[in-house]
């Protein structure tokens, strides 16, 4: 029973589940009536949700000890994409067409940073911009939406749509993060992500393909980014151009409050997904407490720094009392 | 005639970097059970020549036999798949990873289930812990611990471990008693002579010829990029050789060979 309690505070996502827990009693305890709605809890976990795409693919981006700074462009430009192309291609086509984009932008950032050498950091603020101007381009600042026949469609129900009161969000993000968290721990694809992550050097030498390692954690992040876009379409069947602007920094904060380091190697996505929450129900709540909505981004921030400290804390807490 | 053939053999290496010449028309063979010292000061192009060996870097000119078939392409993965294992100070174990995972890294064994490869983590730990045993590393040790927690000569014990349960016939050690203790030392070095009895090639790279001299069957130096030496052990002494080190290849051979 110690070694289980021992093993389960080692976890990399264990600040994160225990913040979560906190914030959510702490809220419950605040404010009763308005936390534990059914509607609060569906618009929070429908919100985690969408972010939580992001912070997973980021997450495995930052354990291959890489960064993404265009999931937001990537997020929205395939949004974009799904609803624009629906009118000639269909849903379905729509749909399979959108996904294509997003691998094929995570693709074009994986291709530029490995083949150039370069730094992920410098090449994906580049297609943050660059994928954000297609939007301006396409749409031309144009607001696209769905049609009534559109909305009711098979596809779009069943990324938008509920399941037992369950937004179908919620439910795609609780499957990805079973896939991705089964991936990243017992395949050897997650066994070279930590690897590379780690020491790439090490990871070499035994014969790990760090390029191709490292360019699959591009793809599988733009692939949920898009996925998430199309999600969030799905529901609310309308495009602006500022659609996932700022997105891929939450997504940051979200994977490091959920145990990213900077320096790879370690991370969890299930962290990274509880982070999206932690970050979701907070902007949520201030604001139904009546904290001034303008104020939000600044909370964010403030709920980064707390959460890392929190995590730093607490991991020299444990440590010490385990010793 | 195939007997007597090298299992390996460098002909003529030149590696350029830019406009730096690491290694100079360098020609050397070795054979299986033979425990040669690669030595040199620092600079000398040692790490240089084994890394074309372990496929890190291809050389700009000149040709590489292994087991008498040309090598066209250079990649750590056909070193890997010829036997060829390297072990190096700092590089070979990720600390993020625990010592099974890290034990079985690039060759991961895996279990189906509905059709998928999962890793075989049962198999993993079981082979990792009985190397943890064999090799001497502490009893509180277990194959879930992390690499992070390990001693340097944990960590050597664990790579030459690493290489003897994949059949290697090629061990590259670089400078694997560096920041060891005493102890340490000793036992990497016996590990080394054993791998050698078992009849695989192990070249000992280090710049400190009293390490290796005692151990090996032949000394082969290097300074500036070329082979200035390549004598068999028995045949000169360790004050010889430093003496040839010293004075950067300058002074004859003639006096020291046999």
């Amino acid at each position: 029973m110690r070694g289980a309690i021992k093993r389960f505070s080692k976890r990399q996502d264990f600040g994160a589940i225990a913040s979560a827990g906190i914030i959510f009693i702490v809220f419950s305890v605040i404010d009763p009536s308005g936390w534990l709605s059914l509607s609060t809890l569906a618009n929070v976990s429908h919100f985690s949700a969408i972010l939580g795409f992001l912070a997973m693919g980021e997450a495995l981006v930052l354990i291959s000890k890489e960064i993404d700074l265009s999931l937001g462009s990537i997020y929205g430009l395939v949004g974009v994409a799904f609803i624009t192309l629906a009118e000639s291609l269909g849903i379905v086509g729509a749909f399979f067409a959108a996904m294509v984009l997003a691998l094929l932008l995570g693709g074009i950032n994986a291709f530029i940073i490995m083949r150039g050498n370069l730094p992920s950091m410098i090449v994906t603020l580049s297609t943050l911009f660059a994928y954000r101007g297609i939007i301006y381009v396409w749409t031309g600042g144009t607001i696209k939406s769905f049609s009534e026949a559109a909305r009711a469609h098979w596809l779009t129900r069943l990324f938008g749509g509920e399941f037992f009161g369950i937004e179908n969000a919620v439910v795609w993000a609780v499957l990805l993060l079973f896939i991705l968290n089964t991936i990243l721990q017992r395949t050897r694809t997650g066994n070279h992500l930590l690897a590379v992550g780690g020491d790439a050097e090490s990871a070499l030498s035994h014969g790990v393909n760090v390029v191709r390692t490292k360019s699959k954690a591009y793809l599988l992040a733009a692939g949920l980014a898009g996925l998430s876009g199309i999600i969030t379409l799905c529901d609310k069947p309308q495009t602006h151009v500022t659609l996932g602007t700022l997105m891929e920094l939450e997504a940051i904060a979200s994977a490091v409050i959920g145990g990213c380091i900077l320096t790879g190697g370690r991370g969890s996505v299930i962290g990274a997904l509880i982070g999206a929450f932690i970050i979701t129900s907070v902007r949520y709540e201030l604001i139904a407490l009546g904290a001034p909505s303008a104020w939000f981004i600044t909370f964010v921030g403030i709920v980064l720094i707390v959460a890392v400290l929190f995590n730093q804390a607490l991991s020299r807490w444990l440590l010490r009392s385990s010793a | 005639m195939s007997d007597t053939r090298p299992l390996i053999e460098m002909k003529n290496i030149d590696l350029i970097f830019g406009t730096f010449q690491a290694l100079k028309d360098v020609s050397v063979s070795f054979d299986s059970g033979e425990l040669v010292g690669l030595v040199g000061d620092n600079g000398a192009g040692k790490t240089t020549l084994i890394r074309i060996l372990c496929g890190m870097h291809a050389p700009t000119n000149g040709e590489v036999y292994f087991d008498g078939q040309k090598i066209n392409r250079f990649n750590p993965r056909l070193a890997i798949d010829l036997g060829i294992e390297t072990i190096q100070q700092a590089v070979g174990l990720c600390n993020n990873l625990s010592i099974a995972r890290n034990f079985y890294l690039g060759r991961e064994p895996v279990k189906r289930r509905f059709g998928l490869p999962f890793l075989d983590f049962e198999k993993m730990r079981k082979k990792s812990e009985s190397v943890i045993r064999e090799f001497g590393l502490r009893e509180n040790v277990s194959a879930d611990d992390e690499v992070e927690i390990l001693s340097g000569g944990e960590r050597q014990s664990i790579k030459i471990g690493h290489a003897v349960e994949f059949k290697n016939r090629v061990i590259i050690m670089d400078e694997p008693t560096n920041h060891l203790s005493v102890r340490e030392r000793e036992h990497v070095n016996r590990l080394a002579v054993q791998l050698k009895e078992q009849g695989l090639l192990v070249i000992y790279i280090t710049h400190a010829i009293n390490q290796v001299h005692g151990i090996s069957d032949r000394i082969v130096i290097l300074e500036n990029g070329e082979k200035i030496t390549d004598i068999k052990s028995r045949d000169c002494t360790a004050e010889e050789l430093i003496n040839i080190i010293r004075h950067g290849g300058r002074v004859g051979l003639a006096e020291n060979r046999g």
